[in-house]
């Protein structure tokens, strides 16, 4: 189980039925990621990236084809089980940082341990999560609204890393941030790569691809090209 | 953490959390408030039933010509004849003919109006308790009810007055204090009572033209009462079937018991229909803040469920917010009632130990319990909706 790929996707068709006919958000869709890669997956707005990414998450189920992730199928799992999946294997790490508001820094990484593990104390390892993406104390009881783009996107890579998950799915990661902030983030995530982490990352910034080790060209929802 | 998300999103919205817990506050009140008076007064009757189960009170029917004069009241004769037919039934029994009448009172500078009753001496000790003092023996000796001594500021010892028949100041003397029987009783209410002897009630009331007020008769076998009521109405109340040449209406416990029971029925039906009215506001009142929780808080939906949230934990968040409204409502609720419903039911004349006995208490859990429930049904299908919002969907929400 080891050997296989971390995401695997066979075939994967999405089709939304419209009324001027079927149009196909993605078109027999064939990759795979292996273990320690850093993956970068490319294309213009309607390229069907974000269907694609909302399939690895285990968001939403293709019309056709099979999406393995760590071998595991995930097309008949119930969803509970898709939900563990996310919840244990899968880190995000969004555009919009998607920080719950009514939380903490604190709490907003702390919220994936207690769901896994219960309510307990988990100072230890938020605390280690956050300084590690470095996040300053002084500001871990702030709440979203009182955190910079940039700081709120350390928030949400030390939650994605919260639970150690098989590999982190990024939604374009610095789509929301200036050109400073967006090299601190890249950066943290190439730390990250380096320390042995998988990472997914769909973007449409050549800049931001280059730090991937291999980057995936989808147009039209088929994959046009590999680099 | 499922349960602090709630508490803050209710937090946050402060005003509307309290705006839709009025609602659950009304209802609660409702039916805590309207329960507990009617427990108390249900209880009330109970205790007075039982204590004077072994009672008929006969009050006179019709205007009698005595002297010239027309007056109401039962004739020496009348009480013959009622103890004849008293007497076909049992041996045992004590027959208790009264005066009685509302009499303007002097108490120090003070000035009032009292219930007073004129009894044969031997007959007082089967009508009333005395908790202090002695007997009136006759004179202007008077007993006096525990509730109007104290309210009076009277005790063993103490003066009272009244305006005799001939306009004369008459000073009586309190000799000793009857037990309180509360204003919901059979015959007669000491609470707010003057008792003396017949000779007395002469002196400052008159005689009636020689005719009692009311005549009490009390079975040592309470199972004879219905009996001895048949046997008064047959020599006293003519044919059966026509009631204008009644003389005498008889009043039992038991038929009272029933038509205060057809009261407390309908008062609860009244008491049910007003509380489901408040309740049902109060429900499509919380059910629209839910949706509207439901509806402003998609995307945090989609973010808990991208992030491992379940949809059971998503239904659980909503609800705890829907239950906490409902148990801090019901619980506002609830306290507003035990203040106001007893305060309510003392002014009414019931006592102590009626206002907070179990089954009126009974009806404060009772509330706080169907003010969450509702509550809580009421949050169920928002919960329901927002467990089942696709992820995608909900994420893309601004």
């Amino acid at each position: 189980m080891d050997d296989a790929p971390v995401v695997e996707l066979i075939d994967v068709s999405k089709v939304y039925q419209m009324k001027a006919g079927d149009v196909y958000a993605l078109n027999h869709v064939n990759f795979s990621v292996k273990r320690g890669e850093f993956v970068a997956i490319m294309g213009p707005s309607g390229s069907g990236k974000s269907t694609l990414m909302n399939m690895i998450e285990c968001l939403d189920v293709p019309t056709s084809g099979t999406i393995k992730i760590n071998g595991v199928s995930t097309t008949d799992m119930t969803d509970d089980e898709l939900t563990e999946y996310r919840l244990n294997t899968i880190g995000f790490i969004f555009q919009k940082f998607n920080l719950i508001s009514l939380l903490t820094a604190y709490e907003n990484v702390e919220y994936p341990l207690i769901l896994k593990y219960g309510q307990r104390d988990h100072s230890e390892r938020v605390k280690k999560l956050l300084t590690m993406v470095g996040f300053t104390e002084d500001r871990m009881q702030h709440t979203p609204y009182e955190l910079s783009g940039g700081q709120q996107q350390r928030v949400s890579i030390a939650r994605a890393l919260a639970n150690d998950p098989t590999f982190l799915l990024c939604d374009e990661p610095t789509g929301n941030l200036d050109s400073k902030m967006s090299t601190q983030i890249m950066e943290i995530l190439s730390d990250l790569h380096k320390q042995g982490r998988t990472l997914v990352m769909v973007t449409h910034n050549p800049e931001t691809a280059e730090y991937a080790d291999r980057v995936i060209i989808i147009r039209d929802g088929e994959i046009v090209g590999e680099e | 953490m499922i349960i602090a998300l709630a508490l803050r999103n209710l937090k946050l919205n402060k005003f509307r959390t309290i705006l839709s817990m009025i609602g659950i506050v009304i209802g609660v009140f409702a039916i805590c408030s309207m329960g507990m008076v009617s427990a108390g007064f249900t209880d009330e009757l109970d205790n007075m039933i039982s204590d004077t189960a072994d009672t008929l009170t006969l009050s006179p029917l019709g205007e009698k010509v005595v002297g010239g004069a027309t007056a109401v009241g039962f004739s020496e004769k009348d009480v013959r004849n009622i103890e004849l037919a008293t007497k076909s039934v049992t041996k045992e029994y004590s027959l208790i003919p009264y005066y009685t009448t509302y009499k303007p009172v002097t108490i120090g500078k003070e000035m009032g109006t009292v219930s007073v009753y004129g009894l044969e001496s031997n007959d007082m000790g089967p009508l009333v308790t005395l908790v202090s003092g002695t007997w009136p023996k006759g004179g202007t000796n008077v007993i006096v009810g525990e509730q109007f001594a104290e309210d009076n500021d009277l005790r063993i010892g103490s003066r009272i007055s009244f305006l005799g028949v001939n306009g004369q100041e008459i000073t009586c003397r309190v000799v000793g204090l009857m037990e309180n029987t509360g204003m919901l009783t059979f015959g007669i209410s000491t609470d707010n009572s003057v008792l003396g002897t017949t000779e007395w009630y002469s002196s400052i009331v008159g005689n009636n033209h020689g005719l009692y007020n009311n005549i009490i008769i009390k079975a040592a076998d309470p199972t004879k009462l219905a009996a001895i009521d048949e046997a008064i109405d047959k020599k006293m109340n003519g044919k059966p079937d026509k009631d204008s040449d009644d003389t005498v209406s008889i009043l039992n416990s038991y038929e009272l018991m029933d038509i205060f029971d057809e009261m407390m029925n309908m008062s609860s039906i009244f008491t049910t229909i007003i509380s489901a009215i408040s309740l049902l506001v109060a429900a499509v009142a919380i059910t629209n803040v839910m949706l509207m929780s439901v509806k402003e808080r998609t995307r945090e939906v989609g973010i808990l469920r991208s992030i491992g949230t379940y949809r059971s934990q998503i239904l659980q968040m909503f609800l705890y917010e829907a239950g906490l409204i409902g148990l801090i409502g019901s619980i506002i609720g609830a306290i507003i009632s035990l203040i106001i419903a007893p305060i309510f039911m003392i002014i009414m004349g019931l006592t102590f130990s009626a206002v907070f006995s179990i089954s009126v208490l009974l009806y404060i859990p009772l509330g706080i319990a169907v003010g969450l429930v509702v509550c809580l049904a009421s949050g169920l299908y928002p919960a329901w909706k927002a467990a089942n919002l696709n992820p995608v969907e909900a994420m893309s929400t601004d």
